[in-house]
Parts: C-alpha cells; sequence; structure tokens
C-alpha cells in the first residue's frame, strides 16, 4: 500500500536542526513530525506541523530574549 | 496644564509630571545644570544628547544634605525648566525638603548624640516611642536637653581652586543668548555656601547599640538625620601629620565630588560614585588628607589593602610606619599609627581570633576614627558588614564605589548606613576627556556546536552553564581574539565565572590562570609577570578579580562566562580595562570589551540583562555575527568534529559540582529562583475554587524503610 504525505524542506544552521530534532525526540508538539533527517543543515518534516512549530521556535527566541525597556 | 516659555530654546530641561527631568547635553547651560541635576536627582540614563534623570525622595534628601534648600532648588528648577513646572512635583519637593536636614547625628567625645537648631523637632522625636527606647540615660543628671552655640565657618577645603575656576569662566563667557537669570542664580548659590552661621542646637545622647534602629526610624518619621563631624573644632582626637604631596594634582571631578562632602567646613558621610580606573583611590587618601584624623580604610581582599597601601604612599607624606595593615597575612603594630587598612571580613569576623587579633581589634574598637573609608560600598549591605560599621566608630563614613547597584534592593539601605550620594560622575564626559579609557564594548555571537546544543537541550541541571560555556565554537572565538590582539601587543584578560571552563580553557592554551584557592603567592607572581614579562600577555581569571584588582597595563577583555545577568558585575568588569592608557589618539578606542555569547541559549537573555547598566551610562555595544579572518586560521583547537566530541565527553564526565560557579562572599542573590511568585485570590488559595490538597510524602518514606542504625547518621 501507498502511504502519501504532505512534506516540507526546511533549512536551517545546525544548532536550530537540533532544537527541531528535540522538539521530535520529546514529543513536544504531540506526535512526531520528521519524517527525513538529510544533512546538517536540511530536515524534511510534515506539512501541517507548520504552524505549531514557528509558535514553538517563537517562544524559544522570546525565552531569551530581555526587554530592555522595562526597568 | 504646564505653559511652554517663549525662550524655550535657551533653557535645557524638561520636567515630566512623573519625576522624570530629561536635559539637553548640547545646550549652552548644560555644565551648570547638570551639576544642579546631579544634586537633586538620579541620573537614569545618561546617553549622548538627552539625558534623563528621576527626583526621588532620597535624591532630594542628598540635595539637602549637601546645602540646598527647598526655594532654592524650585526656583533653580524653574528657570531652567523649558515650561512651568506641574504643580505636583512642586508639591513633592517641598515635601520631601522642607523636613530633612533639621536633624543631625553627631559624635562626640566618643558619644552619639542628636542634634538639631529646631527645639520643637527634638521634642517631636522624644515623643516618639521607639526613639524614647534609643536615648542613652546616664542616671538622671543627663535627662535635660543639652543646649550649645556654634559657630561654623565654610572653605576648610584647602585644595588648588584655580583650575576649577578657568573652567568656570570659559563656560560662562561663551553663551551668549542664555537667559541671565540662570547664571545668576548658580552663582548665588555657590556662595551662599560660604557664609558663617551661629546657631543654638539642642540635643540628647542616644545609646549606640540602636543607632541603625534610630537611623530607620526616623526616615520614617520624615526626619532623616544628617550625620556631620566638625573636625576643625575637634581636640580630643589628635591631629595626623598627613598631607598631599605637592605634586600631586586633583582631577576636576575628583575635587568636585571632595567639595560636596566637605561642604559647609564639617565632614559628612556619604557615598561619592566614580567609575573604576578614575581615581577613586585618590578621593579617598585626599579626604584623609582633609580631615588630618585617623583614617580606616575598608577593602574587598587582601591585594586591595596592599593597593590602598602604595597609592597612599604615593599621593601623601605618609610613610611605611605610619600605615598599619590588618590582613590574615600582615599584622603590622597598630599603635600609633594614623591609617589602618583593613579588609570587611576581618572586622566583621566573629568566630575566634588569634590572641594578637584580638588585641588589635579591640584597639581598633577603642578608637575614635575621624574617617572610615568604604571601598566597594556596594558590598556594604549585606548582614555580616553591617556589623563593622556598628563595632567600629567613625565621625565620617565615606563610601567608593563604581556602580551604586545590586540586583536585591538592598542598596537603599546605605542611605541610612552610611549617608546620601554625594556625587556620581558621567562615564561619556571623563571617557571624551580622557580620564578614562575609551572603551569599545562588543558581544560575539557563537553558533553552539550541534552536539552540544543537543546535549543543552536534554539537559536541565546546572550542567546546562558548563555546555555553553565550552562551546567549542567559543573557544575557537576566544583564541582568535586573543591571538589578534598579541599580535597588537595587548595585554588580554579573559574572565570565567565557571572554574571548570577557566580550567580548560587555559591549560588547552597553555595560558596562566588565577583563582579562588590560588595562593597570595603565586597571584602576586602571576600579576608581576602580566605586568612586566613581555612574554605573558594573556592571564585567565575567575570572579575574584571583579573588584579591586588593579591591572593598568589590560586593555582588553574577554569574557567567556559570567554571573547570570548581573549589571555591577559587567561594569566592574570593564572597570578592569578602563584606566586611561597613554599615548593613545583621543578619538580611537584603546580598549575593547568582548563578551562571547553562546548563541540560542540562556546567555543571550543575561547578556542583554547584563548590558542595561552600561547602556544607561551611554555605553553602546555592538554585536558580532561573525569574527572576520577566523576561518582562514586553519590551526584554532577544536576544528574537527573528533576533537569536539571529546571535549563534549569531558563536559558530560564534567559533575555537578564543576558546573556551579564559583562562590564569594559577596553574592547574595538567590540561586535559581527556588522562590516563585504567584498571582492568585484569597478565596483560590484556601480552596474554594475547587481546589485539591494532596498530602504527599518523598524523601520521608525512604528513611523509614531503611535500617534504624543508619538513621543517627543521616541529618
Amino acid at each position: 500500500m501507498v502511504n502519501v504525505m504532505k512534506g516540507i524542506l526546511v533549512e536551517c544552521d545546525p544548532a536550530m536542526k537540533q532544537f527541531l530534532l528535540h522538539l521530535d525526540d520529546s514529543n513536544a508538539l504531540g506526535k512526531k513530525f520528521i519524517m527525513q533527517d538529510l544533512d546538517e543543515t536540511h530536515l524534511f518534516i510534515s506539512s501541517d506541523i507548520l504552524d505549531t512549530l514557528q509558535n514553538q521556535i517563537n517562544e524559544l527566541m522570546d525565552k531569551l530574549s530581555f526587554p530592555i525597556t522595562t526597568q | 496644564m504646564v505653559q511652554l516659555k517663549p525662550d524655550n530654546e535657551a533653557r535645557p530641561l524638561w520636567v515630566a509630571p512623573n519625576g522624570h527631568i530629561f536635559l539637553e547635553s548640547f545646550s549652552p547651560v548644560y555644565r551648570h545644570a547638570h551639576d544642579f541635576l546631579i544634586a537633586i536627582a538620579e541620573p537614569v540614563s545618561r546617553p549622548e544628547h538627552i539625558q534623563e534623570y528621576r527626583l526621588t525622595a532620597y535624591s532630594l534628601y542628598a540635595a539637602v544634605s549637601v546645602g540646598l534648600e527647598t526655594k532654592d532648588i524650585i526656583e533653580y528648577l524653574k528657570r531652567l525648566s523649558k515650561t512651568s513646572l506641574p504643580e505636583g512635583i512642586m508639591e513633592f519637593i517641598k515635601l520631601c525638603t522642607l523636613s530633612y536636614g533639621k536633624v543631625k547625628l553627631v559624635l562626640k567625645h566618643n558619644r552619639y548624640f542628636i542634634e538639631s537648631h529646631f527645639a520643637d523637632v527634638i521634642q517631636t522625636l522624644l515623643k516618639d516611642p521607639v526613639i524614647q527606647e534609643c536615648r542613652l540615660k546616664r542616671d538622671s543628671e543627663d535627662s535635660e536637653l543639652l543646649t550649645e552655640t556654634v559657630t561654623s565657618d565654610k572653605s576648610v577645603l584647602s585644595l588648588k581652586k584655580p583650575a576649577e575656576g578657568e573652567g568656570e569662566n570659559s563656560t560662562q563667557q561663551a553663551p551668549t543668548d542664555v537667559p541671565d537669570d540662570i547664571c545668576n542664580y548658580y552663582e548665588k548659590m555657590d556662595r551662599d555656601d560660604e557664609d558663617e552661621i551661629d546657631t543654638k542646637t539642642v540635643s540628647f545622647e542616644i545609646n549606640q547599640q540602636h543607632l541603625e534602629t534610630l537611623q530607620k526610624r526616623c526616615i520614617e518619621l520624615d526626619y532623616p538625620m544628617l550625620a556631620e563631624y566638625d573636625f576643625k573644632n575637634d581636640t580630643v582626637n589628635p591631629n595626623v601629620n598627613i598631607d598631599l604631596k605637592p605634586s600631586t594634582i586633583l582631577r576636576p571631578y575628583q575635587e568636585k565630588s571632595l567639595r560636596k562632602m566637605f561642604g559647609n567646613g564639617r565632614a559628612r558621610s556619604g557615598v561619592i560614585v566614580l567609575p573604576c580606573g578614575a581615581g577613586k583611590t585618590l578621593v579617598g587618601v585626599t579626604a584623609a588628607c582633609t580631615l588630618k584624623k585617623r583614617c580606616l580604610v575598608l577593602c574587598t581582599s587582601g591585594v586591595a589593602v596592599e593597593q590602598w597601601r602604595s597609592q597612599f604612599k604615593m599621593w601623601s607624606t605618609l610613610d611605611d610606619s605610619q600605615i598599619c595593615r590588618f590582613t590574615s597575612d600582615a599584622k603590622d603594630k597598630p599603635m600609633g599609627c594614623s591609617v589602618c587598612i583593613s579588609t570587611y571580613s576581618m572586622i566583621s569576623h566573629t568566630a575566634k581570633r588569634s590572641w594578637e587579633a584580638e588585641k588589635v581589634m579591640e584597639w581598633m574598637r577603642k578608637q575614635e576614627w575621624g574617617v572610615m573609608i568604604l571601598d566597594e560600598v556596594q558590598y556594604i549591605p549585606a548582614k555580616m558588614f553591617r556589623r563593622v560599621l556598628s563595632s567600629v566608630q567613625a565621625h565620617t563614613k565615606l563610601g567608593l564605589t563604581a556602580t551604586l547597584l545590586r540586583e536585591d534592593d538592598k542598596i537603599t539601605d546605605l542611605n541610612f548606613l552610611i549617608g546620601p550620594k554625594l556625587y556620581e560622575a558621567n562615564w561619556l564626559e571623563l571617557q571624551k576627556d580622557g580620564f578614562i579609557a575609551k572603551v569599545q564594548c562588543a558581544e560575539v555571537w557563537c553558533p553552539m556546536a550541534p552536539e552540544f546544543y543537543r546535549e543543552y537541550l536534554i539537559t536541565r541541571s546546572q550542567k546546562r552553564m558548563l555546555l555553553y560555556a565550552m562551546n567549542p565554537n567559543k573557544f575557537r572565538a576566544c583564541q582568535f581574539l586573543i591571538r589578534f590582539h598579541e599580535q597588537r601587543n595587548d595585554k588580554v584578560i579573559v574572565f570565567s565565572d565557571n572554574v571548570f571552563a577557566l580550567k580548560s580553557y587555559a591549560i588547552k592554551m597553555g595560558k596562566p590562570y588565577l583563582y579562588g584557592p590560588t595562593s597570595q603567592g603565586e597571584r602576586l607572581h602571576i600579576l608581576q609577570n602580566f605586568q612586566h614579562n613581555p612574554k605573558v600577555n594573556t592571564i585567565f581569571v575567575s570572579k575574584v578579580a571583579d573588584n579591586s584588582f588593579d591591572l593598568p597595563e589590560a586593555n582588553v577583555l574577554i569574557q567567556i562566562s559570567s554571573h547570570g545577568g548581573s549589571r555591577r558585575q559587567e561594569a566592574q568588569r570593564l572597570g578592569r580595562i578602563l584606566r586611561a592608557k597613554k599615548g593613545a589618539a583621543a578619538e580611537e578606542y584603546n580598549a575593547f570589551f568582548y563578551t562571547l555569547v553562546s548563541q540560542d541559549t540562556v546567555e543571550v537573555h543575561f547578556a542583554t540583562k547584563r548590558q542595561r547598566f552600561l547602556v544607561n551610562q551611554g555605553y553602546a555595544y555592538k554585536v558580532i555575527t561573525k569574527l572576520a579572518g577566523m576561518d582562514e586560521q586553519a590551526d584554532l583547537s577544536y576544528g574537527t568534529r573528533e576533537e569536539q566530541a571529546q571535549v563534549l565527553q569531558k563536559v558530560l564526565a564534567a559533575n555537578d559540582a564543576d558546573a556551579e560557579e564559583e562562590r564569594m562572599m559577596g553574592d547574595f542573590l538567590p540561586r535559581g529562583g527556588q522562590m516563585v511568585r504567584r498571582v492568585g485570590s484569597m478565596s483560590s488559595m484556601s480552596g474554594a475554587d475547587d481546589a485539591l490538597y494532596m498530602e504527599y510524602r518523598t524523601s520521608h518514606s525512604k528513611n523509614a524503610s531503611s535500617h534504624p542504625l543508619f538513621k543517627r547518621f543521616r541529618r
């Protein structure tokens, strides 16, 4: 039987790739989403996860930044 | 509504209704306005063009204590402002200043008195139950109030004034479009200071043990006490033969800060804030020379003690026999000395001392010190150091610091432990005038090596810190920068809070390193080599070198790991390279401050947090995403995957203790968020919102199952 899944090619720096792999391993988004680990900077992931994934990354960035205007 | 004045362009200020004041630094009357604002308000942010200040109750209190009066403050503020003053601000100034400055705390014949010109104020204070308790009652004869007449004349500070005068003349001639009233009024205020006063005072004696309670209580009652010392008329304490050497010249800002301290012919306690490397020590030495009384200097470490001693010998006429060191290594004979230098921990030590040290302490407690100079005073709020202040009696306390800030809110304690802030220098201006080095601050981004980032994401413990400190890319960046600067004949200091990282970096690169356990002798050895040996251009240090480590040669600083988001540490570290460099062109940068940040880790968060203080002083950070030329250097370490994997193995093998920062005195920040603040309603706290509580035991149940024999060994 043939399974068809829509996917997206993701290009990112090596560290970010590790973050994605970590999300995949720890099931942070509720399911596995990486279909193929291509090389250092490329991943092939399922497309329906894209929105949640973007939120996760924004969250990471927010966590690391510090609002300089508030005392 | 506030009205805009027609000649608003000539006036440099805008006072916002919330107490913030904005000052144009390009205005012709900037100098006057700036001096005035420094006296009455706290600087919030001082970049190049527009500066922000804030009026607070404490800053106004400080203003009163240096001799400004309510009507002067309001009047001058009115004249400087582009608009009419908001009503609320005027009310606030009146409220804060009217009751201030009426009560003074005076130390006479080894006894403390509260003194005031206003008999009714003293009566009010005496009615307060807390103060009554603090009052010292000697039998019954002393219960009467003491009344006496005091005459004080000003102009005691015997400094060379001409240089300062010239400066003022030139600024007054230049601006022609300045409204006359601004200049005139300022001069008048200056002159007011010089008058003679003949006054009647009322006083009562207080119990020394309750001193701090009393000071706190008085602030609560809105009668904060000014601590003053009439040293000219003090005949009980012998004068000490100490003078500045004729060759010693004070810089204008040092003189200005001292003028605040000796404003009305008496010495008052307070804190002077100058950037590191701007000559705080000389200010301290000059204060001691002006008072000419016995002087006690307290600093943070043994190295600093030696530095103070050599500075005293350099600037003043003192010789070895008059200076006494009191540290764990060096105990000079204290008898007959005029300057004693010691450390905070030595004085506040409570455990048993050696017989010799105990004798010295006893002697110190008995002395009536003319001035106590507290170096790096930001340490003082800690409980341990409070003991210092209550065990040794000094007429005046002079606090010196570069960074009057702490991450906890204890900094306001200084207001009653020592006194108000007397002076705060503007970093950018000192830099412009060449008194401190012109520093280029840079934040270098180092991408995390993938394997390291993977571990970082999985790890939850202290070890995370090791992972981002040991990031091979960071190591390479560090190595590259060291090489680059060594080729330029620069002297480089590398800072790492984490001892594990410190050692690994230094050993790998073959450079000397020093940290807490390094012995005093070895320290001096390394530092001397760094200063004089052309082959030793780089040293690695832990946070022991944050404060009072005088390394005048160093001009490059690389930071590989730091104490969380501490602004103070950032500023203190910058201070290590701030000392003015010789023979450098004024407009070029002559010192470099790099912070290496591992990308995508909490370090990014810390870095921004740490930079706030310096950004407020007007520094700009340059972000370097990629070091140009790094790829061409093939011989940097950890280039290959295998090598990186080895480092990772080493890091993972390290235990949690290695991952911790070096602990030192002076760190009182709560670690790792043990406390959490949540918002909730009272009803939900008491279980109204269907909250369920469960009883659980974790460690207890384990203990119960083990053999009773082992119980006693466990705590």
